[in-house]
């Protein structure tokens, strides 16, 4: 029984991480229309400018600065890199250009840091463990549920209750009608751009003090963010959390009984969303096909 | 003088003698009532504008017979069958073919080409992945026929994305009597074209008419063009029925007159 | 069919067309000779490769994957399905090839029978959920879809080898009656591909020239229009995938027993990606554009991971540029066919 609890709160764990992917990958793919597959390339940014500046910064001030590195090189992307594809309405050139620039980042970064994993050190007092009982359940942890559901919030009541909020959830709505009111969509676009870089970002520092640093860390979590935005349904941010935890907390489970599969469920668990609910969790209708 | 009284036993099978016919149709789209409570009834072989002011209700009319929004309310009857649940599909299937006001084509692909792919389509061919050559000659002979048809044979091999506006048009219709259509709706034929594009567009349309018997529905602001070809008029005003009938009644009609002048005023 | 003209009607329809276009007959004459000059280069290809700096195996290696980038193509390029998941069908086909010759009977044909069979299926299995979604999301659909299979093949150490990929199989000499054609000699087994490869683009050509063909290629241009004539689209982008796949399967098979190895690699969404882009390099809009991308990528990378540790770098740098500079690719930036015929 503890063995199934230590599993599925790894996998919260996991799945937090996702989570964090997820939404940062759904806010670029409903606004900017982008599949951003250099999105694992901005969580490996992140974390390594964390893992750079903590020795200068402090572990707290490197928790800032890493996602904010990593939404501002995001910043510039944008504007050189991806505005240019916006006039083209296929989708492919946007997928090409991000997933070569996430062929890019993974190589630079094992050339400027290698391609040996490295620690992230984390305050000694977020190590120990709340409860001897469950004892994986350390504050380091409790701090990443912690920041991620804080996150989730705030972002939440921006979307909702700002004017940049209100205006990217219009655009990702209509961006021709949210343009002729007058809103300088190319800010707008760009500025999301950036907010889903660092998302990113704050995700890759997270997890490196969980899983350390390596540079393929980002390209083995964006596929997992991408199957919790197809089963929490395309074009929901909702859904995209709650894909992240659901796919996150069934691998964990599954790694009690059956180590092997717990890549592969994550998997089936979309196969079966796609055959029976083909819009996922959280998608609206129609919006899908 | 109403469609109604024209053609009697719409509510037993839904006037025999005729090819389409309207009974009691209305659509709103929330509070708005785009069309109300139209009947009309047309024969095999007619040619027919409806016209009237802008939101009068006319594409709205188009839709509801092409099966592109569903009646919330009456009936709709062709060939003596209730269509009024069926899909777009099917109504192309039983010979409801229209023509888009917005020219809808495949740019990239040459205007034989184009016509292949509803030549093909009509034929139930989509599926194949080898044809016969004889089934290949019937094909292209088919095409050429059309093209023949619509006088653009002599620009079968460019890329209709290249053509100008009025040859585009042209080649919807090309691909909609391509469909073997038993009753062909035109939206706005004639919408946006130079005089010589008008010109020759209207004679194809009379043309399909007097040679093949085609039975022709359109839709046209050019009030020249409507009273110089259709047999007869509808008139739609702010979604009802106005009036309708032969081109002369319709110029005296005092009602039509009022509400083309009320327009504008 | 209500044909209300005469058969000469007609006839002079035709005539008139082919009229219009005066140049008709000499270009006809022009690809007669690109092709034959074409299959020619590749008949000889084992003769002349090593004297400009290739190896045989690079040959078969453009071969093969050029099998793979035509038939993606005919998904990408000419129905308007963004798949960024072919390395599924590919790897599952170069794994089936693999585990028949290492598990079941030393045959080459069966070898490719079973792989492409494989691949294929499951192409036409997984086929009907993607095939109601457009653009952004066929392509992640496609993309995780894909992922499935590496995983398997990582995970299930015992069968598939896992990370370290599947090994310890041959490609085994071929009888044919008294005959043995031994395809363990490279340019044998570069003959061998060649065959398949002249099979895979004929049945391709065929196709595209087939009504089906027409229908994909109306799919790409005005899937809308196409439905209001209708036509139920869905089911077409489904054959789309389902030929395609197999295809690409075909393609798998070979490339493992080019190597007489196979390993995830061969199933990762980074070998999607490159074969799409190679689609996109050499133009996307022509039949032949992706073989072209495929030998200026083949020959890049193997050029490339000889002379630096960073051509990973330097790919995803190929990758930025083509989108931003060379959008059409080479062949369609050599003009199109249309304005020539005006």
């Amino acid at each position: 029984m503890q063995l199934l609890l230590f599993n599925a709160f790894n996998g919260l764990i996991q799945g937090v991480f996702y989570a964090l992917m997820a939404l940062g990958l759904a806010l670029i793919l409903s606004l900017n229309s982008v599949i951003n597959m250099a999105h694992g390339g901005f969580l490996v940014i992140g974390a390594y400018l964390a893992y750079t500046l903590a020795p200068y910064l402090g572990f707290w001030g490197a928790l800032v600065a890493g996602p904010l590195g990593a939404a501002v090189i995001g910043l510039i992307v944008e504007r050189f890199l991806v505005r240019p594809l916006y006039k083209r309405p296929d989708p492919l050139y946007t997928l090409l250009l991000t997933f070569g620039l996430a062929l890019i980042i993974e190589d630079m970064t094992r050339t400027i840091w290698g391609a040996q994993g490295l620690p992230f050190q984390i305050p000694d007092i977020l190590n120990s463990s709340v409860s001897s009982v469950l004892f994986f359940i350390t504050g380091y942890r409790v701090l990443v549920v912690g920041i991620t559901l804080l996150v989730v919030l705030g972002l939440w009541l921006m979307l909702r209750y700002t004017r940049l909020g209100i205006r990217i959830r219009a655009g990702t709505l209509d961006l021709e009608t949210v343009s002729s009111l007058g809103v300088n969509i190319y800010l707008l676009r760009a500025l999301n751009f950036a907010l889903g870089c660092l998302l990113a970002g704050l995700a890759g520092v997270l997890a490196a003090g969980i899983l350390g640093l390596t540079p393929p860390m980002g390209s083995s979590l964006i596929m997992p963010s991408f199957v919790a935005i197809i089963v929490g349904g395309v074009g929901s941010l909702v859904g995209a959390v709650f894909g992240g935890l659901i796919i996150g907390v069934a691998a964990g489970i599954t790694t009690t009984y059956f180590p092997a599969a717990s890549d592969a469920v994550i998997y089936l668990i979309m196969l079966v969303v796609l055959v029976l609910r083909p819009r996922g969790l959280f998608g609206q209708e129609g919006l899908f096909e | 003088m109403t469609a109604g009284a024209a053609t009697p036993g719409a509510a037993s099978g839904g006037g025999r003698d005729g090819l389409l016919r309207l009974d009691g149709v209305c659509r709103h789209f929330g509070r708005l009532q785009a069309v109300q409570d139209v009947s009309f009834g047309m024969r095999e072989g007619e040619l027919r504008a409806v016209i009237g002011p802008n939101g009068a209700g006319k594409t709205t009319f188009f839709n509801l017979i092409t099966g592109f929004v569903p009646p919330t309310a009456g009936d709709i009857w062709f060939g003596g069958e209730n269509i009024r649940d069926e899909s777009v599909v099917r109504r192309v299937r039983r010979g409801i073919v229209r023509t888009f006001q917005i020219t809808e084509i495949f740019p990239d692909l040459s205007v034989y080409e184009n016509t292949r792919v509803a030549v093909e389509t009509a034929a139930g061919l989509n599926g194949r992945a080898w044809l016969t050559s004889a089934r290949r000659r019937e094909v292209a002979e088919r095409v050429d026929e059309l093209l023949v048809t619509v006088a653009l044979a002599d620009k079968a091999h460019r890329l209709v994305g290249e053509l100008a506006h009025g040859d585009q048009r042209v080649v919807e219709i090309a691909l909609a009597l391509a469909m073997n259509p038993r009753l062909l709706l035109l939206d706005e034929p004639t919408a946006g074209m130079g005089d010589r594009e008008t010109e020759h567009m209207v004679e194809l349309v009379r043309r399909l008419h007097a040679e093949r018997g085609l039975s022709i529905l359109f839709i046209e602001h050019d009030m020249g063009i409507v009273f110089g070809i259709a047999q007869r008029i509808m008139v739609l005003d702010q979604g009802r029925f106005l009036a309708e009938g032969t081109p002369d009644e319709i110029s005296a009609n005092e009602k039509v007159r009022a509400a083309y002048l009320g327009e504008a005023a | 069919m209500n044909a209300s003209m005469t058969g000469s009607d007609a006839a002079v329809a035709g005539e008139r067309s082919r009229a219009a276009s005066p140049t008709a007959a000499p270009r006809r004459n022009l690809r007669a000779a690109g092709a034959v000059v074409f299959w020619l280069a590749l008949v000889t290809l084992p003769l002349w490769l090593t004297h400009v700096g290739g190896y045989t195996a690079l040959g078969t290696k453009i071969l093969v994957y050029g099998i793979a980038a035509l038939a993606l193509n005919l998904l990408l390029g000419f129905t308007g399905g963004l798949s960024f998941g072919h390395a599924a069908w590919f790897g599952l086909g170069a794994y089936g090839a693999g585990m028949t010759l290492k598990y079941l009977a030393p045959s080459t044909p069966l070898a490719i029978l079973v792989g492409t069979v494989v691949g294929g299926i499951a192409a036409t299995v997984l086929g009907p959920l993607v095939m109601r979604r457009r653009g952004i999301y066929f392509a992640m659909i496609t993309i995780a879809i894909g992922q499935l299979f590496y995983f398997i093949a990582v995970r299930w150490n015992n069968v598939t080898g896992g990370e370290d990929g599947l090994a310890g199989f041959e490609r085994a000499p071929i009888h044919i009656g008294p005959w043995v054609y031994d395809v363990q000699n490279e340019t044998k087994y570069y003959y061998l591909v060649l065959v398949c490869f002249a099979v895979a683009v004929v049945i391709m050509k065929l196709l595209l020239a087939s009504p089906l063909g027409h229908t994909w290629v109306a799919i790409r241009e005005n899937r809308r229009r196409l439905q209001f004539l209708g036509v139920r689209i869905d089911l077409y982008i489904w054959a789309a995938f389902a030929i395609s796949g197999t295809l690409t399967a075909l393609a798998g098979t070979l490339n493992a027993m080019l190597f007489n190895f196979t390993s995830p690699q061969d199933l990762h969404w980074i070998l999607s990606g490159n074969f799409v882009i190679m689609c996109v390099l050499g133009g996307m809009r022509k039949f032949w554009g992706p073989l072209i991308g495929v030998a200026i990528f083949v020959v890049a990378q193997d050029y490339l991971s000889s002379v630096t540790d960073n051509w990973m770098t330097a790919i995803g740098m190929l990758f930025v540029l083509i989108v931003l500079l060379f959008p059409k690719g080479l062949l369609g930036m050599l003009g199109r066919r249309g304005k020539e015929a005006a």
